[in-house]
């Protein structure tokens, strides 16, 4: 979904979510509490999602205070979360995912709808996160929004002297193995259709598909390595085998703390591609009477400010934003977007897409043996 | 056979007075004394630079070293998600080496020698879940259980997959080693009174006690590192592999490291005590040396 | 049932929970996902059924994967038969130069390092073998030479000598397991019959073994068939083996596409156990019949 798209739908999407909003209204939803913080009944509440969504001392206090044992599993990829719960019977309550792959929960019956109005700590959102189409489902929101981040093209300005505007930077062949990224076969593949311009890199056709086979032809001998983890970006640049690397926000600051050269990064000038994650309530779940409270109490400024502080990349609470100006955190704030979250629509976003077994065989062709 | 002083071998048979007496015997010996620290050390270098890691200061677990710091043995030991899943991954591994190893030492009995008709068959079909992904292993086995059966993930579901492809090495490796063992003991045994039981238990057994204990060993390394099967399976618990593999976003940190070099503290010092124990024990059981 | 097969019957019985986990755990589980691979994933991600033979043929009309399975299966010959040329002498030392405590104790030695994590220990052979790590820093600094060397980094030769390593253990296990129950005065015999100790130990201690030589194989060769993980964190993009390329296509929640390559590969072995059953035989002679 790049600009146009986003935009168009995005009104189409507006005006939907009001009707939508007072069908949820009138529906009295009972999966969630009416009244948030007070009347949670203590228990358990299990929660599939990764370590950065997430802090200890807020699930203690949470277990404290409002009896809520909070159970974490770890998450590794979208997939792996979407196959595991489409087998059934899973025991999960809540369940993070990125961007584009809520709708597929959702079409797989898999969600439970929020009415976002009935949750206090929701009105802390930049306005703009309670309008996402694509978290916008028939009966409610699919999503609690939480973080996003663009992927960003970090490099050594020292080696790389031209060209670091544009995702061609990438296939240069000046940096012959020196590239590092991440093992994200359908990531790299929107890179691509990015880069060669594609009306809508999610659905390429014939054509741009081939055009994009070819630029990753030219791009594979410039990769040093795909890596499994992003520490594994950060460290390659560190260590000088590699110049340029794609990763989420904060690479410079990453690399400097590990003791790297000074390295800056950009947002391609063609657009880039990021990542808009949020928590759903999974449908039929045993827990689900305790979601919302769990959201009230841990989605909070003062938790999310936290989170920001701890993992670097910005999130969806508007108010978080001004107690980090209140502690003296404005510069590294601003220096990750906090406060211009309208760059995150203007990304296409991580998911999966059509066409996504084409996808997928083309890659394999490129980067096979 | 008279026992000359000298050096005892394996099985108290003077090393000296068997060794062939050929020109490459002493050499031979010094050679593969050499290959085998050669090969112990090769094993351990990442092990030492990883440990060394461990005292990192900083977020990398890659040169250049900077420190040395206790902070992430701090954050390690604080964290209390970690040290359960810790617990949960020797809890599973433990239950999953155990019986994997009954029942795998069951099966190579009965296929080694209850004379099926297609042991060749029966084999392959015990190869076969080693041969498929872990993600195939966990997934099917997750509908199976959570549709067919409707049974809640827990960690007894997670040892169900672990035991699918652990089991197929402790068949195979126990059945290597009773193929060809000598039945002549064991008729000796009958000829003397003793029932099958008993053979089984102090003679078969403790002759086959190197294969079992092999694969003992191996379904334990397989167990404790397994991440996908796990994932799919696991209930709203933790194990450490999980905590490790799912560290995409931002990598892991010399946490990790921390832990791994304490687990490894833990494992060689209980392995170093029950080695203690036992040499103790059979020291005062043997027999002092010159008598018949 | 006649009174000869009644007995063999109850003497079957050791198979029985082997045969409930594999019956329950694995053949009926799986014959859901084989018949997942001819069926399609639609737009949101649902396994749906429609018939279809695109993911099995996939694998022959697209060079990439036969290409790429032909290199894995060269990777796999050459780690399992280096791997079983030096856990031979490596179990020989065990067995032969250290008293049986030592032995206990080395055996245990042997394996430990892999109750670590193995992405940690991965990670370390990249410290150890990358541009700013510890081979190059020592060559460079012992003067050897001039610049960071990357014969050893992010190719094919990281993912051989990283898949050696992390398998090696298991070849060493499997031999030492046959290893340990050979009786070497046999050849003590062979040489006071004049027999040169190569021959001896060519003729009479590896048919001996075999058993234990087949099983390392077993033990080296289909894993690594199967490894991806080592390939992404040390391969670079050269080292790519086959399961990366059916992975991507479970990364990517296309798991009809994914299954197929996996099962072909599953039958490739299936037919290669087949074939060689002959040198693969285990059971014992006399209890047939």
């Amino acid at each position: 979904m790049d600009m146009q798209l986003t935009r168009r739908r995005f009104l189409q999407a507006s005006a939907g979510a009001g009707a939508a909003a007072l069908m949820v209204g009138r529906m009295g939803s009972t999966a969630f509490a009416q009244s948030p913080a007070a009347a949670a009944e203590p228990g358990s509440l299990n929660f599939l999602t990764w370590s950065d969504h997430w802090n200890p001392d807020a699930l203690a206090q949470i277990g404290t205070e409002q009896g809520i044992q909070v159970a974490t599993s770890d998450l590794s990829d979208n997939s792996d979360g979407l196959a595991k719960l489409q087998a059934g019977n899973s025991g999960l309550d809540l369940v993070s995912g990125d961007a584009l792959w809520v709708p597929a929960y959702d079409a797989n019956g898999l969600v439970e709808p929020m009415d976002l109005s009935s949750l206090t700590v929701a009105s802390e959102l930049y306005p703009m996160a309670r309008t996402f189409p694509f978290f916008t489902g028939a009966n409610g929101y699919l999503a609690y929004p939480w973080g996003w981040s663009p992927i960003q093209i970090a490099y050594d300005p020292v080696e790389v002297t031209s060209g670091a505007d544009s995702w061609q930077l990438l296939v240069d062949p000046k940096y012959a193995g020196r590239i590092v990224m991440e093992n994200q076969p359908i990531d790299i593949m929107l890179f691509a259709g990015k880069a060669i311009a594609a009306v809508d890199p999610y659905n390429m056709t014939d054509e741009e598909l081939a055009r994009a086979k070819d630029w990753l032809t030219a791009l594979k001998p410039n990769v040093l390595k795909l890596v499994a983890q992003n520490g594994e970006v950060r460290d390659a640049l560190v260590d000088g085998s590699a110049w340029i690397g794609t990763s989420n926000l904060g690479m410079p600051d990453r690399v400097k703390d590990a003791g790297g050269p000074e390295i800056m990064a950009f947002v391609p000038k063609e657009g880039s591609v990021g990542f808009i994650d949020g928590e759903m309530a999974i449908k039929g779940a045993a827990n689900l009477v305790r979601v919302a409270p769990y959201l009230e109490a841990a989605a909070t400024a003062q938790w999310c400010a936290q989170n920001f502080l701890d993992w670097g990349r910005p999130l969806w609470n508007e108010k978080a934003y001004q107690l980090l100006v209140d502690m003296g955190q404005k510069e590294r704030a601003d220096r990750y977007l906090y406060n211009q979250p309208e760059v995150a629509l203007q990304m296409t976003l991580k998911g999966p897409g059509g066409r996504v077994g084409d996808y997928l065989d083309t890659f394999n062709s490129v980067f096979g043996a | 056979m008279a026992r000359l002083p000298g050096r005892r071998g394996p099985r108290g048979i003077d090393v000296l007075e068997t060794m062939p007496v050929s020109p490459w015997a002493g050499p031979m010996r010094w050679m593969l004394r050499l290959f085998g620290l050669a090969v112990l050390t090769f094993l351990y270098l990442p092990i030492a630079v990883m440990v060394l890691f461990s005292f990192q200061e900083g977020r990398s677990v890659t040169f250049p070293f900077r420190g040395p710091s206790l902070e992430w043995y701090e954050k390690a030991l604080a964290n209390q998600q970690l040290i359960a899943g810790l617990v949960n991954s020797i809890w599973v591994a433990i239950v999953v080496a155990t019986l994997a190893t009954i029942i795998g030492t069951m099966a190579a009995f009965g296929l080694v020698r209850s004379g099926v008709r297609f042991p060749n068959g029966i084999r392959i079909a015990v190869t076969m879940p080693i041969m498929l992904p872990g993600i195939l292993l966990g997934l099917s086995l997750l509908i199976f259980l959570a549709r067919a059966v409707g049974v809640p993930l827990s960690l007894w579901t997670v040892v169900l997959g672990h035991l699918l492809f652990t089991t197929p090495f402790v068949v195979l490796i126990v059945a290597a080693r009773l193929s060809g063992f000598p039945r002549s003991l064991e008729w000796a045994a009958a000829d003397l009174g003793a029932s099958p039981v008993r053979t089984l238990r102090h003679i078969v057994l403790p002759l086959i006690a190197p294969a079992i204990v092999a694969g003992a060993l191996i379904a334990v390394t397989l167990s404790i590192d397994e991440f996908i099967v796990t994932f799919f399976l696991i209930g709203p618990q933790s194990t450490l592999p999980l905590y490790i593999y799912t560290q995409i976003k931002f990598g892991v940190t010399p946490e990790v490291n921390a832990i791994a070099t304490l687990i490894l503290l833990g494992t060689l010092t209980v392995l170093g005590l029950g080695a203690l124990i036992a040499s103790g024990g059979r020291r005062l059981r043997r027999p002092r040396e010159g008598a018949v | 049932m006649t009174s000869e097969q009644r007995p063999r019957l109850r003497r079957q019985w050791p198979l029985l929970p082997i045969a409930l986990l594999l019956v329950f755990c694995f053949f009926l589980p799986m014959a859901l996902m084989v018949v997942y691979s001819f069926w399609t994933t639609d737009n949101a991600f649902r396994i749906v059924p429609e018939w279809t033979l695109k993911n099995y043929q996939r694998f022959f009309t697209n060079e990439t994967y036969l290409r790429t399975f032909g290199k894995t299966l060269l990777m796999a010959a050459l780690v399992t038969i280096v791997g079983i040329g030096l856990a031979i002498p490596y179990a020989w030392f065990l067995v032969r130069y250290t008293s049986r405590r030592t032995q206990r104790i080395l055996l245990l030695l042997t394996i430990v390092p892999f109750w670590t994590s193995y992405l940690l220990r991965v990670y370390a052979w990249q410290a150890i073998l990358g541009a700013r790590g510890l081979l190059n820093e020592t060559l460079m600094g012992l003067g050897v030479i001039s610049e960071p060397s990357r014969v050893l980094v992010y190719n094919n030769n990281s993912v051989f000598l990283v898949l050696l390593y992390v398998y090696f253990p298991f070849a060493a296990l499997a031999i030492y397991a046959s290893l340990e129950k050979f009786d070497f005065t046999l050849l003590r015999a062979a040489q006071d019959l004049g027999a040169p100790p190569w021959r001896a130990f060519m003729r009479i201690l590896l048919p001996l073994i075999k058993p234990g030589i087949v099983t390392a194989g077993i033990f080296v060769f289909i894993p690594v068939l199967g490894e991806y993980l080592t390939p992404t964190l040390v391969g670079g993009t050269e080292g790519v083996l086959i399961s990366n390329l059916i992975y991507n296509f479970f990364r990517g929640a296309q798991i009809p596409a994914g299954a197929a390559p996996a099962f072909l590969i599953a039958a490739f072995v299936t037919v290669l156990l087949i074939v060689f059953r002959r040198y693969l035989r285990l059971e014992d002679v006399v209890s047939r019949g």
